[in-house]
């Protein structure tokens, strides 16, 4: 466009352009950037509720779902209601609760943790799943995503 | 070399460099077609982010709606601008397609770039249309159910017509994935074809001069008519972007399915669909149906009907036929809107008077 002008003007005409153009798109890609990066679904709640009775010797643990989250929860051989993140820390897939084991089995790779959650090492996963908040109101559960605090061990 | 030649582009690109657009007294309308180009491609952006978020089921359809009104950052002004966009363009091509229409511009070699016009025109209603139902909101549910309901009286083929848009009976949750395949899939794959048809056509045959007019002289495509086309678009989006965020397009209460409700007093689609709406009340769905098809149809062959034109010469009739047209749509959305606001007021008055008759109303929502 301005090929007429001397070299040196013809630059300073460019970088100028260049520079208004780009401070005309940037506020559009910061909005876009801002509006696709966002996280969340609609309507997910944030605590799963489950009754205790639900988990038998025969059953002992039952997978509910967190703002999109698998969590796994179990009655442990000496009767603890535990609630563990059931996503495989290896490769994201679910874990299943074999009491046998004891501990978590993950059928993808053949991951496995021990009834604490912890790695087992020598198997995939590098690190332990996440052991969460249990609520108990009598025979009524309530779990959120909330860690549980890392007191015992 | 340079990547032009590597693409084989030199010649269309020397061309383009080359192209003049004539200059006279009537030639600022020529640039209503390029802002129309605008208002699609804004169509295209903001619809692309907001399919992002947008979930099409009876259930998720409203609440993903007002998800990205509240929760998600500039969902509100996306919305905002995807609706008042969808009607600046609607209101842009009308505009373009009658300036068109006065110019004569239709004539040859120009017939088939009208014709195709007339395609996007209707692609466009039809946009607007399937667009309508799809935040699942109280007036988007009559709006859509009446709107089904018309082309079933189009002879031998009406219900079948209705049962293709509904995929049911009534309008439900079959008729969301319909009309949003429509609106986003199929709609934009013909809109695309009928959009770059249009735009090198146009190229090609360049701006025609209106009949009894000579160019005084000539504006280079690039850089000045192209300059100008951006200042008209940058206007176009500070002035989308202004009205998005001042006045930013409601979302009236969902529809549950399961809970029927009455309409909403003085429920009426979009100003564009106005003078339909207030044909239907004077003649038979049939007679209105066949009424425009013959319409349309008409206006699509105005280029080999109007034979004047042809041979260069204004033709008075089709200046009286376009102002007609003008007037007769202009009328009759004067008039719907003159019921609407009437049937408003009574039901207005209907509610103050139920609420002091008895004791027991509860109070409206």
């Amino acid at each position: 466009m301005f090929d007429h002008l001397p070299t040196k003007r013809r630059n300073i005409l460019r970088a100028l352009v260049a520079g208004a153009l780009t401070a005309f798109v940037a506020p559009f890609a910061y909005a876009i950037g801002k509006f696709l990066s966002f996280q969340g679904t609609i309507g997910g709640s944030n605590t799963a509720k489950l009754s205790a009775a639900d988990l038998t010797p025969d059953s002992p643990s039952k997978l509910v779902e967190i703002e999109g989250e698998p969590v796994i929860v179990v009655r442990e051989a000496d009767n603890s209601i535990r609630a563990f993140t059931a996503t495989c820390t290896h490769l994201g897939c679910i874990v299943s609760y074999r009491p046998q084991m004891p501990g978590f089995y993950c059928k993808c790779h053949g991951g496995k943790y021990d009834v604490n959650g912890i790695n087992v090492p020598g198997t995939r996963p590098p690190s332990p799943l996440t052991e969460l908040v249990v609520n108990e109101q009598a025979d009524d559960l309530t779990v959120s995503l909330t860690p549980k605090a890392k007191s015992l061990s | 070399m340079t990547l032009i030649d590597h693409l084989h582009l030199r010649e269309p690109v020397e061309a383009l460099k080359a192209k003049v657009v004539p200059r006279h007294g009537t030639s600022m309308w020529y640039y209503l077609g390029g802002l129309a180009l605008f208002f699609f491609l804004v169509q295209i952006v903001t619809g692309l982010l907001l399919l992002f978020y947008y979930q099409p089921t009876p259930e998720a359809a409203h609440k993903s709606v007002e998800w990205i009104t509240t929760k998600v950052p500039f969902g509100a002004v996306i919305r905002s601008v995807h609706s008042w966009s969808s009607n600046a363009l609607i209101a842009v091509v009308l505009i373009h397609m009658f300036s068109t229409f006065f110019m004569r511009s239709y004539r040859s070699p120009r017939a088939i770039l009208w014709v195709t016009g007339i395609i996007l025109f209707v692609l466009i209603l039809g946009f607007g249309f399937t667009g309508y139902l799809l935040p699942w909101d109280l007036t988007a549910y009559f709006a859509t159910r009446i709107g089904t309901e018309v082309p079933k009286a189009v002879p031998v083929f009406g219900s079948w017509i209705v049962s293709m848009l509904r995929g049911s009976n009534a309008v439900t949750g079959a008729t969301l994935s319909r009309l949003f395949a429509l609106h986003v899939g199929v709609l934009p794959l013909f809109a695309f074809v009928f959009v770059t048809a249009h735009v090198i056509m146009t190229a090609l045959f360049g701006s025609a001069i209106p009949i009894g007019r000579s160019a005084k002289a000539e504006t280079r495509f690039i850089p000045q008519y192209i300059l100008g086309e951006a200042v008209l678009w940058l206007i176009g989006l500070a002035v989308l972007l202004a009205v998005a965020v001042l006045f930013p397009w409601q979302l009236g209460p969902a529809y549950d399915l399961t809970k029927p409700v009455e309409p909403p007093a003085g429920v009426h689609p979009e100003w564009y669909f106005m003078f339909l709406y207030q044909t239907l009340k004077y003649i038979p769905e049939w007679a209105a149906v066949t009424f425009y098809t013959i319409v349309l149809i008409f206006w699509a062959v105005v280029p080999w009907l109007d034979r004047k034109a042809r041979r260069e010469q204004k033709s008075l009739l089709f200046r009286w036929i376009g102002i007609l047209a003008i007037a007769g749509m202009a009328g009759l959305t004067t008039l719907a809107y003159i019921s609407v606001a009437q049937e408003q007021g009574t039901a207005a008055l209907e509610q103050t008077t139920t609420a002091h008759g008895s004791t027991d109303t509860t109070q409206p929502k």
